[in-house]
């Protein structure tokens, strides 16, 4: 009998595997229009929610997108490789899209600032993979909004993320509470980004 | 031997009430404890759960008499898997908020130790169509004390209910309780609803004799 032979677990196995697999592969394929769409959405949307005035909440998905090629201009040489918005051939914000290592998934983020370089117009966080209720929370408007006006301070880190109830100086926001680690990470995505962006403005 | 009718209404009643995954058996407690802050994000992890265990429950026992006892797992595992890349792929595509909410416990449900569980002591050993009742029911079992517990946990710590605001408790008068939205607050809800669903099943008990 064939299911005797030593033989027959593997063949088994490998049949199981393959008919399996090729169900995922072609349901992957056929979705994956689809969720690359979403993932170029989520950063459009994100670009759009970092620089000022241009996000609303009720935009349906096609609006969106409309506005973002509308009003976004793509990056270039001039503007150290980050988005910009432009009004009467003037920049009136820069949109530099960021991103590194967050606590448990790399975090991706779309930073928004005034044509003057040192004022930030909002932050917004497109991909992240941190704990749900704690470190998630950056990516909440309750924790982004924050960062609206605050300034890029000169000397030392661009942006100091401080323990949730100390005083909070211009360039300063406050952590999420019980997410630490994800903040800390953060802050330091920010800043290493920024940081890149100002040197290599300040080269031109 | 039981007629076809109480069979059902064992399976039923085992993977509901006396042999309920969460407080009877304590499985699947890493999901229970993870997504249980919110209801909405509950609904959709219990949906998807329902799916995996009763489909999978019920492959396992269409290939139960082909497959070698020695390698049982594994082909367990894969089926298992092979339905939650399904749901996965489908929250990517076409509810991406909610799949960057629940974030790896969608993937997680491969690990569940109910789909694992039933599928080796149910599915292995029963005909497809108990098979999935089994399954289905069991999964229905963890569903409700999870939204019990979401319940509890979203009203009492973000004073809402499915993110619509809930009188009294997201006013001024309530002191937000935001432990309950974080993971002690898990470990809170799940001992009490386990003491009281306990409770009650040996009172219960104890009236039959």
């Amino acid at each position: 009998m064939i299911r005797k032979k030593p033989w027959f677990p593997i063949v088994y196995m490998f049949c199981l595997t393959a008919f399996f697999s090729t169900i995922v592969i072609g349901f992957t394929q056929a979705t994956g229009e689809r969720v690359e769409a979403n993932e170029k959405l989520a950063f459009e949307k994100a670009v759009l929610a970092a620089l000022p005035g241009l996000y609303e909440e009720n935009l349906s998905r096609l609006q969106l997108h409309q506005r973002f090629t509308e009003s976004v201009s793509p990056p270039d040489d001039s503007s150290g490789d980050a988005y910009t918005l432009q009004k009467n051939g003037q920049t009136v914000a820069y949109a530099l899209p960021i991103s590194g290592q967050g606590f448990w998934a790399p975090i991706k983020a779309v930073v928004g600032i005034k044509a003057d370089k040192k004022t930030i117009t909002g932050i917004a966080i497109y991909q992240q993979n941190e704990t749900p209720g704690l470190g998630a929370e950056i990516a909440k408007t309750d924790f982004t909004e924050q960062f609206r006006d605050k300034v890029i301070s000169i000397d030392g880190d661009p942006i100091n993320i401080k323990r949730p109830g100390t005083v909070l100086g211009d360039s300063n926001v406050h952590a999420v509470t019980g997410a630490t680690q994800t903040s800390t990470r953060l802050e330091n995505i920010i800043n290493k980004g920024l940081k890149e962006w100002l040197s290599k403005m300040s080269e031109k | 031997m039981k007629t076809g009718k109480s069979q059902k209404t064992d399976i039923i009643s085992k993977g509901l009430w006396s042999n309920n995954p969460v407080f009877q058996q304590v499985l699947g407690i890493c999901s229970t404890l993870a997504v249980t802050n919110l209801v909405l994000n509950t609904v959709v992890m219990c949906v998807a759960l329902i799916f995996t265990l009763s489909l999978s429950s019920c492959t396992v026992s269409v290939l139960r008499q082909f497959t070698p006892r020695s390698i049982r797992m594994m082909v367990e595992t894969l089926i298992i898997a092979f339905y939650v890349i399904i749901v996965d792929v489908v929250l990517k595509a076409y509810w991406p908020e909610m799949s960057s909410n629940l974030g790896p416990y969608v993937g997680l449900i491969i690990t569940n130790c109910i789909v694992m569980g039933r599928c080796e002591a149910y599915g292995n050993a029963n005909p497809p169509g108990k098979a999935f009742l089994d399954g289905f029911f069991n999964a229905l079992g963890y569903t409700f004390i999870l939204l019990i517990i979401a319940t509890f946990r979203e009203i009492l710590g973000m004073g809402t209910f499915l993110g619509l605001s809930v009188p009294y408790f997201s006013g001024p008068h309530w002191d937000k309780w935001i432990i309950m939205v974080m993971p002690p607050g898990a470990f809170f809800m799940l001992a009490i609803v386990t003491w009281i669903f306990r409770s009650i099943q040996t009172s219960m008990e104890d009236k039959a004799k």
